[in-house]
This record gives structure tokens, sequence and C-alpha cells, in this order.
């Protein structure tokens, strides 16, 4: 058996296992999970909440943009609070003061700290007890904490109305007026919150952690990282050194292995490739990529700046048109959406290209394709508007409105459209390159894997369908994850590594069989840690220890390929340089060097960062997540969407003269608004929040007190000069493309001597 | 954030004046053949200057209530902004000729003389007030 098929047979072996232990901790997560309970009654048998009430709190919630407006579980946005974190603290401090007003006629914050400490350890002591009867689907609660959440309930049915009492808070957490006009509606948000915060203190049954593993921290119940999260953490630390010794060993031994050194085209390959009709209607796919990507840095840009003004845009009140939960929808949104868009002319680009073959009727499917793409974005954008502003109705608001959950926001009917949309793509891409599939030649594994990582990208989204409108959110936690890790984190380095090394291979830089092993390899190690890492999302979700300690271990060994990355950087600059017609493909080049700088800054060092549980359990849902975020998805997914565009760019119009400054302005103003913005702002604001955090507890690190100080706002200032920066880059990108179609200058380009395609 | 503001108007009145004078400079030497204004380093130093006084500029108009766009001056200074940095980069690089570069100059420096009298006195007519006042 030769090394590819060894390879291959790993590969596969390698994914049946991941998944089947990935599918087996879905049942264990699905069986475990905090019960939702039919009534939640005190123990003089009064209803509190119904099952309906949390339910269709969960609803509101999701219609007013769900994750979009702070966050559960510590799974959302940034600027108003953890609801659940928040929830527990007010709870807490309600119950404490009703108890020491009744005994002592002073507030908890006035005694003095040794019956502080007394009571502090009464309500750990009831409020952490499990009185779920399994048998009657009821929750029983003393009245002193049905008081509490009455008390709890009238802040909340404030905050999300137009009370003229909640304004100061409302601008602090950039939500509009009337946030949830019906005060019924209001109520119900309440009994979603509560069972959230139910369920982060109340004890599994027979164990000491509550249900969420003791998130959020909060001393006042007890509320503490559990002896698993740091032996974890411990371990993933030690696996991580264990698997870059393991690959270090591996790039030594193949450090040995010498090839022949290639014979090097004197001229461009790809300067004769044919364009066909199908291959020349992907343009319009990369205007759109341009023109997406500068309305989400725009609404990046006024999601950044409701945190300094809460309801308004330099004295204009913006978010009683455009609130912050829909900007932030949005500006997350379009970019998964601008950057797939990039891979899906690429993939329609390149695949005639590689094989030769213009199947009939393929620029018809190429335009139609686009044309639904269109009718996507405006279609879910239109209906997450009504959704958020309240217009549309919590009946049709999961099919057609918002559905909360952070990138898989779309409503379901648009979910589907998308994912036959992925389809549709598939199917135009694997018939453009059959021929190439099925020819008996040393291309084909490298070929099969490229095509392989366009179907799991369009079968991986299929996962966003795998809930319902009223699954169990730790449910929806894991299939989400599987959209948002294994789609984007997953499948998508999948195909970033086998199209950029399918490209070199094409241009003649390297040869076949060692980019096929390399590629194989790679994908070998990023799934090895990839598949279940999905789980590292998962902590605090709801779910069992198992989910801790597969997420902290395998999530750590995402990191070890990062680690060498600086070995492929240095071998594509090198490749850049390898010949003088290489000069036209400098910029795409230089993008996929950004590509690799990021994986290891972004994805490695601030994904890790945030990886190992006992640091997560503190830093999740803080701004060095969107440190981790922004440097990561844009940084590496978005690099290479903008280098992939351009390289499709350089053989559509190959007699075009490229402008040097434009791409060199772009390409560098793209790279150092990017550090400014992580460095300026994202970093130092996180490490503050971390120390809150630690210190007084995880809501104080989300709460207006914290966020509303001078330091804050200063820091969140900080991010103009990194944002200003980005934005002429990607304004010089875009100047770039229009200048390319509207008025280009030419220049001479030497052509082989007897190339047809580029495939043959 | 209010705090703040005399600070913040403070590094924006001198992030005007740095930005002003050095364009006042370089252009001057543009005029004359030299070179070196237009080095890197320099540019840079201007997209620095310019960079901080956009961020002290967006800061203020956060602080100042929304009372600040009456009357029209800042509509009038941005609107001159816009023609100011259309006609320095025609004066420092685009201009094709030595003359179009010194009547770009010229006109440039006018229009930044009347952003700063329209930021002195708040109102649009600017220095044009002064000489009927």
């Amino acid at each position: 058996m030769n090394s590819t098929k060894k390879l291959w047979l790993g590969l596969a072996t390698l994914l049946t296992v991941s998944f089947s232990v990935l599918l087996w901790t879905g049942g264990e997560i699905h069986r475990e999970a905090p019960p939702m309970p039919d009534r939640v009654v005190t123990v003089a048998g009064d209803v509190v909440f119904t099952r309906a009430n949390i339910e269709t709190g969960r609803q509101v919630w999701q219609s007013i943009g769900g994750q979009q407006l702070g966050s559960i579980w510590g799974h959302g946005g940034y600027v108003a609070p953890d609801w659940t974190a928040d929830w527990l603290h007010r709870e807490a401090i309600a119950t404490l003061d009703l108890w020491s007003g009744r005994e002592f006629g002073s507030r908890y914050e006035e005694l003095r700290p040794a019956e502080q400490a007394a009571y502090r350890q009464r309500l750990t002591d009831t409020i952490r007890v499990n009185s779920w009867n399994e048998a009657e689907r009821t929750i029983t609660i003393s009245a002193d904490r049905a008081l509490a959440i009455a008390e709890v309930s009238a802040h909340y049915d404030s905050l999300f109305s137009a009370d003229p009492d909640s304004t100061w808070l409302r601008e602090a957490y950039a939500m509009k007026n009337d946030t949830v006009p019906d005060a019924g509606h209001r109520a119900q948000l309440a009994a979603f919150f509560w069972w959230t915060a139910w369920a982060a203190t109340t004890e599994r049954p027979g164990k000491d952690i509550s249900f969420t593993n003791n998130w959020p921290a909060e001393s006042l119940v007890g509320n503490k990282p559990p002896t698993s999260a740091f032996m974890w953490t411990v371990f993933s630390v030690l696996f991580l050194i264990a698997g870059i010794a393991l690959l270090g060993w591996y790039h030594a031994v193949d450090a040995a292995r010498h090839d022949k050194p290639l014979t090097l085209p004197d001229t461009d390959p790809l300067a004769m490739v044919v364009v066909t009709p199908s291959m020349r209607a992907t343009a319009k796919y990369f205007w759109v990529v341009i023109a997406l990507f500068l309305a989400q840095i725009l609404l990046g840009a006024m999601t950044a700046h409701y945190q300094v003004e809460g309801q308004e845009m330099y004295g204009f009140a913006i978010s009683d048109i455009l609130p912050y939960s829909l900007t932030r929808t949005w500006h997350t949104q379009l970019a998964v959406l601008w950057i797939a868009t990039a891979w899906l002319g690429t993939g329609l680009y390149i695949a005639p290209a590689v094989s030769g073959h213009e199947p009939k009727f393929q620029r018809l499917g190429v335009n139609l394709l686009w044309v639904c793409l269109l009718i996507i974005v405006v279609g879910a954008f239109a209906g997450q508007w009504f959704a958020v502003m309240q217009k549309l109705g919590l009946d049709n608001n999961f099919w057609f409105g918002h559905q909360g959950w952070e990138y898989v926001d779309l409503g379901r009917f648009w979910q589907w459209f998308l994912f036959i949309g992925l389809g549709l793509w598939l199917t135009l891409v694997g018939r453009a390159l059959w021929p190439a599939l099925t020819r008996r030649d040393e291309s084909q594994s490298i070929v099969t894997l490229l095509f392989l990582s366009t179907v799991a990208i369009g079968l991986f989204y299929g996962a966003g369908l795998m809930w319902g409108e009223h699954t169990h959110i730790s449910m929806v936690e894991y299939w989400r994850w599987w959209v948002v890790h294994l789609w984007v984190e997953g499948f998508f380095e999948v195909f970033a590594t086998a199209v950029i090394a399918f490209l070199f291979t094409r241009l003649g830089l390297i040869r076949i069989s060692t980019a096929t092993v390399a590629v194989l390899f790679a994908t070998m190690v990023f799934m090895a840690g990839g598949v279940l890492g999905t789980l590292h999302h998962l902590y605090f979700a709801g779910t069992p220890t198992a989910v801790l300690a597969l997420g902290a271990s395998f999530s750590a060994l995402e990191v070890v390929p990062l680690a060498y990355i600086g070995f492929e950087a240095y071998h594509t600059f090198k490749l850049g340089r390898a010949m003088p017609w290489m000069e036209r493909y400098r910029w795409p080049i230089m993008f996929f060097t950004a590509v690799a700088f990021w994986n290891l800054v972004g994805a490695g060092l601030f994904g890790f960062l945030i990886n190992p549980p006992l640091p997560l359990y503190y830093m999740q849902g803080l701004n060095l997540t969107p440190l981790h975020g922004h440097t990561a998805l844009f940084g590496v997914y978005g690099m290479l969407g903008i280098g992939l565009m351009l390289f499709c760019m350089r053989g559509m119009k190959p007699a075009a003269r490229w402008s040097n400054p434009l791409l060199k302005t772009s390409f560098w103003a793209l790279n150092i608004g990017l550090a400014g913005m992580a460095l300026m702002t994202l970093l130092p604001l996180g490490i503050l929040q971390l120390i809150a955090a630690i210190e007084n507890g995880y809501w104080y690190a989300r709460s207006a007190e914290f966020m509303q100080q001078p330091l804050v706002d200063l820091l969140v200032w900080m991010r103009v000069p990194g944002d200003t920066v980005f934005s002429v880059g990607a304004l010089a990108l875009a100047w770039f493309v229009f200048r390319l179609w509207v008025r280009p200058q030419k220049e001479e380009v030497a052509l082989p001597d007897n190339s047809e395609t580029i495939g043959n | 954030m209010l705090e703040f503001y005399p600070h913040i108007k403070s590094v924006h009145v001198y992030a005007v004046l740095a930005s002003g004078s050095l364009f006042f400079l370089r252009g001057l030497l543009v005029q004359a053949g030299v070179r070196w204004p237009m080095a890197a380093g320099v540019r840079y130093l201007s997209y620095t200057i310019d960079t901080v006084l956009l961020t002290a500029a967006l800061m203020l108009l956060t602080i100042l209530p929304a009372a600040i766009y009456a009357n029209g001056w800042l509509a009038a200074k941005l609107g001159l902004l816009v023609a100011y940095i259309g006609l320095g980069t025609f004066a420092l690089r685009r201009g094709r000729t030595r003359q179009v570069r010194a009547v770009c100059y010229v006109a440039a420096v006018a229009v930044f003389v009347s952003m700063y009298f329209i930021a002195r006195t708040h109102d649009p007519l600017g220095p044009l007030k002064l000489l009927t006042s």
C-alpha cells in the first residue's frame, strides 16, 4: 500500500472514530441536559412559572436578536450583560436583602463581614439544592425565592420596556426603548432568564456542581470553577506540548527526505487558461464579495459605536431604525456570507479550469445561484429587521425572522434555501470537476480531496437544520457549534489547505505527489483535534463533565499544527518569489502568507488563550472572545477569501495591469488595522474584564458599572485608528477591483508555447 | 466622557495645528521642487496625525449635544474638509503640472484657513463673519 492510500485510510478511520465519539457526546448532552419543568411552584403550591412561560420567553428572546443582544450561559454579544449571570446576581442580592431587612432592618451590603458571610452560606446552602421532581415535572422553590424572582422580574420588565427609570441602563446595554413592547412577553422573557440562572446554580443529581459546571463565577451562591476544569486544563497543556513534540519529530524526519529539485516553468502555466463563459460569470460573485465586505465594515463600525452611545450615532437616534442587535446580527452574518461567497466563486471558477470541461448550462447555473444568494441575503436580513423591530410576531419568527443563534441567525426558511443553494453549488462544482475526478492520473487524489472539502462545506451546513423551535437550548448549542466550529473552523480549514496547495501544483511550483501527501497529512492533523475540539465551546452549556474532558483535550490538539504554521508561511512566501513571472501572483501569495500568520496569532495564540476550561470559565463572553473571533475569522478566512478572489481575477483578467500601490495599501492596511483593533482595544479591554471577573464575579465584568468606566470608554475609542486604517485597506481593495473592470490598463503577458488549459 | 472634554478638545486642536502646519510646510517645499516631503516617513507621520485628529473629532461629536449641528457650521466645515483633502492631494501628488499644483496648494491653504475660522466662530460664514462683524 503506498503512502497516499495509507493516509486516505488513516483519514477515513480518524473521521469515523471522531464523529462516532462526537455523536455519542451529543446523546449524553441530550440525556444530561438541565430539565425543563412543566411548572415552577412555591412550597405553598403557588405556580410561579409554567413550561409555556419559559419556552415562549425563549422565543421572545430569540425574536429580539437572542445571542446578538447580551448572552445566555456566556454565548452571545458583549455590550449587554450575560442575562444568566445578571439574573443570578440580582436574585442573590434580592434574597440577601430580603433576609437582612427582615432580621436586621438593613440591606445586605450594610451588614458586618461576618454577618454577610453567614447569609452567603445560607443562600448557597438553599439555592444549590436540586428540587426537581421528575415524576411531577416540577421545580419547587421557597416563598422567599419567589419574592426575589418577582423583584428581579420587575427590573427586567422596566429594562425591556420604555420605562424612563431604566433609560441609563438601556443606553449602557445598547438596547432600544421598548425592546419588548408587550408586557406579557416581558414576563415570559423573565421566566426564561430565570430558568437559565436556575440551571447555572442548581446542582446535578448526586453531584456538587451545577448543570452548567458552576458557570458563571458568583461567590454569593458558591459558583466557583469545578475541580474538573482545573484538572483538564492542566492535561490539555500537557497534550499540547506532547502534540507539538510529536509533530516536531515528524517534521524533522520529513525534512531528511529530499525530493529531486523541481524544474520550474519559465512562463506562467495559467496564463493560457481558457476562461469559459461560466468562469467569466463568476466575476459578479466577487463584486458581491466587495459590496458585502464594505457593508460588514460599516455595520461593524456602527456596532462598535453603540458601545459608546447606546442608542445614538453622533447625535442621531439610529437605534429607532437600526438597533444594536440588528447591526451586530448583520455584521456577524455578513462575515460568513462574504467569505463563503468568495469561496463559492472560487470553486465555480477553478472547477472548469481544472478539468478543461464546461458542462452544458453551467453558466446558467452559476447565474441562477448568484441570484439565489442575493435573494437569501436580502430576504433573510429583511426578516431579521421585522423580527427585531417586533413587527413579525412570534409565530412567524422561527421560519422567517431571527432565530437568535449567533452565526446561524437566519430564519429556518432561509436556512433551507441556503442549504439548497450550497447543494446547487456542490452540483455545479462536481459536474465541472467530474472529468478530472475520474481521470486516473496523479492529480486524482488532490482533486478528490478538494472536491470532498467542497462536499463537506455544502453538507455540513445541514447541522444547522437539526434543531426545532422548542429544542432544548443545550442541544441547539450542540448543533450550532457543529456549524460554527466544524463547518467554519474545520472544513473551511481543510478547504483552505487543499485549495492553496492545489493552486501551487497548477502553477507548477510543487509536485503533485508532495502536495497530495502534505494536504492529506495536514487534514488528518487538523481533523484529529478539530472534530472533537467542537466540544470546547460547550463546557458550560448545560453539558456533562465528559464534554469538558474531551473538549479540553482535543481543542489543545487543534493548536498543534498551528505551532508549525511558520513552515507553511515561509514556504508560501518563498514560492511567491520562485520565478520572475510569479510577480503576477504576488498579492494573492501575500494574502496566503497573511493567512498563515493569523492562523498562528488569531487562531493559535488568541484561540488557545480562551480554549482550556479554567481560563474559559472566566473569559467566556468577555472581549477576549472577539479578540479571537476577529483575528481568526477575518485574519484567516477573510484573508484567504481575498487571496482566492485575487487569484481568480488574475485568470479572469490576464492582460490587465495590476495596481501595485493599491494592493500594497490594501494588504498592509488590512493587516495593520486588524492588529490595531486587536491590540489597542480587544486585548487590553478583555484583560481588564478578566481581572474583574476573577476578583468580583463574572456578572461584574459584564455589568454597566464596569463597562461604563472612563477607561473602558477610552479603550473602545482606541479602536478608531485601527478601524480607520482597516477601512482604508478595504476601500483600496474595492477601488482596485473596480478599476479591473472599469478602464483597466493593459500589460504584455508571456505565454507558454504549448499550453491549452491548466488542467492538461 | 464629559469629564475628559477639555483634554480631548486640546488633542483635537493641537492635531489640527500639527496637520495644517505639516501640510503647509510640505506643500511649500513640494512647490520648490524638494522631494523629501513626499518620503514615506513624512507621509506616515501625516497619516498618524490625521488619524489622531479624526479620533478626537469623533469623540467630541459623541460628547457634545445634538445642538452642535444647529446653524450648519459643522456641516460647512465637513464639506470644506472634503474639498481640502481633494485639493491637498492635487497640490502634493496628483497635480500634473507645476501650475496646477501651485493653484491647488493656495486653494487648499485658503480652505484650511476658512475651516479654522468656521470652527472658531461656530458660524458657517467663518472668515466672512469676521469681516462683516
